[in-house]
């Protein structure tokens, strides 16, 4: 599948690129190692909520740059509340559709947006740190999009359990050994689950091998 | 510039040169015949064969009987592979090759594995050279096969062929020695009896041929094993038809690079160090992949850019009108850096950001300015762009 003509335009001339200098918030999501990684500043009204501007810089792929450019039009004007219900399937939606190799693109861009709101809402005491558990973790999973057919793999039912005692990760993967995608979505798991202290060791383990 | 593409990926295939269409079409058209005994037609075929076939076979210094055609590069890999293993299978179970070898030696290489053989990996230098000592090291007493490729495809370094040779030479026991010359074959002098393969596989399309056609050396005397079976029209490792325009076309295209090789070499190179230069001194943070100099082959660069990555670049390039190859990821369909960089030691971002440009004789230093020029402005503007950038360059300020 090719990129569609929305993708390649918001791609050569993306809305909203750059810096906000004092902006109200930021995240950051993916990593280099992925190939991949986004960052997104919020100007917000502290009355109304409304996010007045949305900035965005990106280190990826065509796809990359326009599913941010996307969802930066989609949330600015937006009450946080509002911007928070934005899904990647939206944005896909918007852009014509992605080949199913650069879905995972669309998700690290609404990631990284909804990521941006917490922090700010976390900043602003509008909400509580959330408390770190499995759920937290089964939320990640839902991030990680199996490349060959654009859906994530708790959604596909690829994931057969998840456990987390005392630091220690374990999740035990559907995939086995032929499956090319294999390593890509345990790199990535374990890429996504770094960013939380909580997690001391992780544990992927497949039907027909050793844990990795 | 704006009514022509520039392409710059010559190493996956090169434009067909005019004169070696014009070759062909007559075997097209009207002498489209299979090789055959007492009628003329068939004769004529046979005429034309030997006259092909000795012209490959000069360029290669081999003897014509030891050239085969095949239709392709990777046939021709692929016959010389299985069919060295299948008739020597007895004699031993490991196999050498190397991290940074064309895909078609390695995954070879993993179906023997497969197949209960064992394997070395020898690992590369942080150029892509892979060294004689560590290929003594790897052999054992049963190891039957080493297999490499001559020219790297994505960094362009040419491996030691002649320490090679000692060292194969030096050891106690035969071992079958195949190279992939694609990258290698109308880049360099190459001479079959000098390098002391038993097998060494061609393409024509590499060289301003036609697609589909390639050809095998295989050392007077080497048994391979027979991979298809079938009947014998052309030839008898790859059995059923085989193109004769293509292989008109092959040898038409070998004529042209080979009647003046030294020249077609120093053009390239010429080129070559030309674009490098033009990279070099316009755009800042790049760093060049591979080898410097003698050790590199004439017609290709490999240069990283530094906090910007390669599919947003070759896209920029492509609408206007640029064709160049990158070996980021995201380019990728399995989504991972390119194998061959990372076994250099090269990091993730380092082969996100990876541009590989190979030039042929129908480049000229005019579409280098105009690729130089568009590729600063694109950098530029992807850098603007960029979070890794901005955040090493706010550092700065």
């Amino acid at each position: 599948m090719q990129y569609s003509q929305i993708v390649l335009d918001h791609f050569m001339h993306p809305h909203n690129v750059g810096k906000l200098e004092n902006p109200d918030a930021e995240a950051t999501e993916g990593s280099p190692a992925c190939g991949d990684q986004v960052t997104m500043f919020l100007k917000v009204n502290p009355e109304t909520k409304v996010i007045e501007d949305i900035k965005f810089l990106s280190y990826g792929c065509a796809s990359n740059i326009a599913t941010a450019s996307i969802i930066t039009d989609l949330a600015k004007g937006k009450t946080l509340d509002e911007a928070k219900k934005i899904t990647w399937q939206q944005a896909m939606e918007e852009l014509g559709g992605l080949p199913p190799v650069k879905v995972h693109c669309a998700v690290l861009a609404v990631d990284t947006l909804q990521s941006a709101i917490s922090n700010y809402e976390i900043a602003h005491g509008l909400k509580e740190v959330p408390n770190f558990g499995k759920d937290t973790i089964i939320e990640e999973l839902r991030k990680i999009i199996y490349p060959k057919v654009g859906e994530d793999i708790v959604t596909l039912k690829m994931v057969k359990y998840v456990g987390f005692n005392d630091g220690e990760v374990i999740i035990d993967l559907n995939l086995m050994n032929f499956d090319q995608w294999r390593d890509n979505i345990a790199e990535e798991i374990r890429e996504h689950l770094k960013k939380y202290a909580e997690i001391k060791n992780i544990q992927i383990n497949f039907p027909d091998s050793q844990a990795t | 510039m704006n009514n022509h593409r520039i392409y710059m990926d010559n190493c996956v295939t090169t434009p067909l040169a005019p004169e070696v269409l014009e070759a062909m079409k007559p075997y097209f058209l009207e002498k489209f015949w299979f090789p055959g005994t007492f009628i003329s037609t068939g004769e004529e075929t046979n005429a034309a064969l030997a006259e092909f076939k000795e012209i490959i076979a000069k360029a290669l210094h081999s003897l014509p009987e030891e050239i085969h055609f095949t239709s392709g590069g990777t046939l021709a890999n692929n016959i010389a592979l299985k069919g060295l293993m299948g008739a020597n299978a007895n004699k031993g179970r490991h196999i050498i090759v190397s991290l940074v070898d064309y895909p078609d030696l390695l995954t070879n290489a993993a179906y023997f594995e497969k197949q209960g053989f064992e394997v070395s990996y020898l690992e590369p230098d942080s150029e892509g050279w892979v060294s004689a000592d560590k290929l003594k090291e790897a052999i054992r007493p049963d190891t039957i096969l080493f297999m490499s490729t001559i020219v790297n495809h994505v960094v362009g370094t040419i491996q030691p062929m002649e320490d090679y040779k000692k060292v194969i030479e030096a050891a106690d026991h035969k071992i079958f020695w195949h190279a992939d010359a694609g990258q290698a074959f109308g880049k360099m002098h190459l001479d079959v009896q000098d390098l002391g393969v038993d097998t060494l596989s061609v393409s024509a399309h590499k060289i301003h041929g036609p697609q589909g056609i390639g050809a095998l050396f295989v050392k007077k005397g080497t048994k391979l094993s027979q991979l298809i079976h079938g009947v014998t029209r052309v030839d008898q490792l790859q059995t059923g038809g085989l193109s004769i325009a293509l292989i008109a076309g092959f040898a038409k295209a070998v004529e042209m690079t080979f009647n003046d090789l030294d020249a077609n070499i120093s053009y390239l190179r010429e080129l070559s160090d030309y674009l490098l230069g033009k990279l070099e001194s316009t755009i800042p943070d790049i760093e060049l992949n591979g080898p410097r100099g003698d050790k590199r082959v004439c017609h290709n660069i490999n240069v990283s850019i530094s906090y910007i990555e390669g599919e947003s670049i070759t896209m920029m390039l492509d609408l206007n009108g640029i064709t160049v190859a990158t070996g980021s990821a995201c380019a990728s369909q399995g989504l991972k850096p390119n194998y061959v960089l990372m076994a250099m030691g090269k990091n993730h971002v380092q082969s996100h950001g990876s541009m590989k440009f190979t030039l042929s004789r129908y480049n000229t230093k005019e579409e280098i300015d105009y690729t130089v020029e568009k590729l600063a402005e694109i950098t530029a503007t992807l850098r603007e762009r960029s979070p890794l950038y901005q955040a090493i360059h706010n550092k700065e300020r």
